[in-house]
């Protein structure tokens, strides 16, 4: 009983990670613009299927990682460019419209170009060490055994370590470089950090590019522990969304808290009963924002428009 | 800025909506279909008839958000939930207590209009992004509960088999034609957009767009905006159930994927296609809207080797959206305030 519990508390605590990663991207763009970034999902899902596609052209895993990266942090800043900027000063229902659309268009984009078939990252070309197993001799291979029988595989380690060190990276970014600055600068009062020679919109551009660089990550794992369909983003993106809700949304660290909590929130719900795993992220989500709009870390503000 | 009700209005919208009938009707055009049916394998010389019931019925729900997204000015992302309200209520009723349509269909009416308080009344003081996301999760939620519960539809999967069709036992009528389903939805197409109408033109109507432009202003305006909100959400709730209702009997067969979230956002393109706020724009965009996806879906799917390509038809309703709100966030018929 206690060692299943444990189990499933350490796999929530994995979930939570990749949450975090996701929930993230939602929060620094929401701090910034005001904007639900719908579209975020859907550039975590674009993570993951163009990690898959360097994969199958033959790049190894550690450069399709930060290549995937890379190319989801120019998309990111690709759909700012193209259809948040101009709408800048259109009003706030116009922009969310617009990045519902972006994210039904890219979401049935991929469906053409990969189709809805779920895939998974090829084992072969993975590390080594992401390949724990449990032999008939009963020796744990690349996992850590648990007590009561269970093993926690070093791939699940890997993830929640890189979400960790992912998260320290930002944190850092944020907090001492000149960047972080700017957009902290920006998510105060976007008209004064104009008028102080911040370059806005560069800075927006830049805060797509990181967000949409660590939900690439986010989705790789996924990929990993799970499969790679068109639609993952809109189910875990609403989810990750829904942690950052309860973090307090244009918080950080209230991201990284709130998607632990989904997480295992997750996992135990899904113990409950399978069919309404992800309903009980969407409860969560729609208490917080019924009874605390501003979540666990966000500042009580009277009205969150 | 309103529009007009007249008499010539209505008329026209009635040949608009019954002249693809007439002409199915002539024998020529039927031949041509059905020598089109003979060809490409098209669902039978029905198929006119069934996008045009389609393309009415998503009318009704356009109207029907349009009350909340257009005249309130607040954006409902799961408007789906009440259209599956009404085609569970009012598929239950009818296929497994025996209830007959008659009944069935207020009953669900008052189903989703509970449904829309219910949700509308902690939601009052949310405006913008939040209350766009709580109606999603709302949505989501009663998806989820249809799929699991089993015990409402008897099968997995919230499916519902063979929803009896409705009767009037006095004439010895029962709708079992699709044009009769055709006549019965623009009848009531006709009622909800009548109403619409009467409600936009009225001290409601005034009300909510009073809400949409400012709250503050309208609330010092002695508006009192929580009620005229709640009135909003229910009946923009009650419409969509009729809608539900009617999907219910016309498919016979209904399932959870026929209420996906997708279908919400389709309705919403709608909305925002023909223009917000304006009855006529979201009718003229779900006409757009609903017999395009319905005739790319066929043609897709009859003449691509890939049948996957025939939901990528939402991928160009995304691109419709992100076009107008930057080109044309007015919609179609473009008003000037």
């Amino acid at each position: 009983m206690w060692a299943q519990i444990l189990e499933q508390l350490i796999n929530g605590l994995v979930l939570g990670g990749i949450y975090a990663l996701i929930a993230v991207g939602y929060t620094m763009v929401y701090g910034i613009i005001q904007l639900i970034n719908f579209a975020h999902g859907e550039i975590y899902m674009f993570g993951a299927y163009i990690a898959l596609m360097l994969i199958a052209v033959g790049t190894p895993f550690w450069i399709a990682l930060p290549l995937s990266m890379l190319l989801c942090a120019i998309l990111g800043m690709f759909i700012d460019f193209i259809a948040y900027k101009p709408l800048r000063n259109a009003p706030r229902l116009s922009a969310l419209i617009t990045a519902i659309g972006i994210s039904l268009a890219l979401q049935n984009l991929a469906r053409m170009i990969w189709s809805a078939r779920p895939r998974q990252f090829p084992s072969e070309v993975l590390p080594s060490f992401f390949l724990s197993e449990v032999t008939e001799t009963g020796k744990v291979i690349n996992a850590v055994p648990l007590p009561g029988g269970g093993i926690l595989p070093f791939r699940d380690v890997f993830i929640f370590l890189l979400a960790v060190v992912l998260m320290i990276v930002l944190n850092m970014l944020i907090y001492l470089t000149k960047i972080g600055k700017a957009m902290r600068a920006c998510a105060q009062n976007q008209v004064a950090s104009n008028l102080m020679g911040i370059k806005t919109n560069q800075v927006i551009a830049a805060t797509f590019a990181i967000g949409s660089a660590l939900g690439a990550v986010a989705g790789i794992m996924v990929g990993l522990s799970e499969v790679v369909t068109p639609t993952m983003g809109y189910y875990k993106g609403v989810a990750a969304f829904a942690a950052a809700v309860l973090g307090g949304i244009g918080s950080i660290s209230g991201a990284i808290v709130g998607g632990i909590v989904i997480g295992i929130a997750e996992v135990f719900g899904a113990d409950i009963h399978s069919g309404y795993r992800i309903a009980f992220a969407y409860i969560i989500m729609i208490l917080v924002i019924l009874i605390r709009p501003s979540g666990i870390f966000g500042k009580a503000t009277s009205k969150r428009a | 800025m309103r529009d007009k009700l007249t008499p010539r209005n209505i008329i026209l919208c009635l040949c608009i909506c019954s002249l693809p009938w007439l002409m199915y009707g002539i024998d020529g055009i039927e031949k041509l279909l059905s020598a089109y049916r003979i060809d490409f394998g098209w669902p039978g010389g029905d198929y006119v008839i069934r996008i045009l019931v389609r393309a009415c019925l998503y009318m009704l729900l356009a109207v029907g958000l349009n009350i909340v997204c257009g005249f309130t000015g607040l954006l409902d992302l799961g408007y789906v939930a009440f259209y599956l309200i009404g085609g569970y209520t009012a598929g239950i009723l009818m296929q497994r207590l025996g209830v007959p349509y008659w009944f069935a269909l207020p009953i669900a009416m008052a189903h989703g209009t509970i449904w829309g308080l219910l949700r509308g009344i902690p939601t009052l003081r949310l405006t913008g992004d939040y209350f766009a996301i709580v109606t999603f999760g709302f949505a989501e939620l009663f998806f989820r509960i249809i799929r699991n519960e089993q015990w409402l539809t008897g099968i997995p999967n919230g499916q519902l088999r063979g929803i009896p069709a409705p009767s009037i036992p006095i004439l010895g009528i029962t709708f079992d034609q699709n044009w009769h389903n055709y006549y019965h939805i623009l009848i009531l197409l006709i009622l909800v957009v009548f109403l619409n109408y009467r409600l936009q033109n009225s001290r409601v109507g005034r009300a909510w767009v009073a809400i949409r432009e400012d709250e503050q202003a309208a609330e010092s305006m002695g508006i009192n905006v929580g009620r005229y909100k709640s009135l909003a959400f229910a009946v923009s709730a009650a419409i969509g159930a009729i809608g539900g209702a009617f999907i219910a009997q016309f498919q016979v067969n209904i399932s959870a994927p026929f209420f996906e979230f997708w279908e919400s956002i389709l309705i919403l393109c709608m909305v925002v296609l023909g223009g917000m706020g304006s009855i006529r724009g979201a009718m003229l965009g779900a006409a757009i809207l609903g017999s395009l996806g319905e005739i790319l879906r066929e043609v897709l799917t009859r003449f691509t080797d890939f049948p996957e390509l025939a939901g990528s038809r939402y991928l160009i309703f995304g691109i419709i959206l992100i076009l107008l709100m930057r080109f044309r966030p007015g919609g179609l018929i473009y008003k000037k305030t």
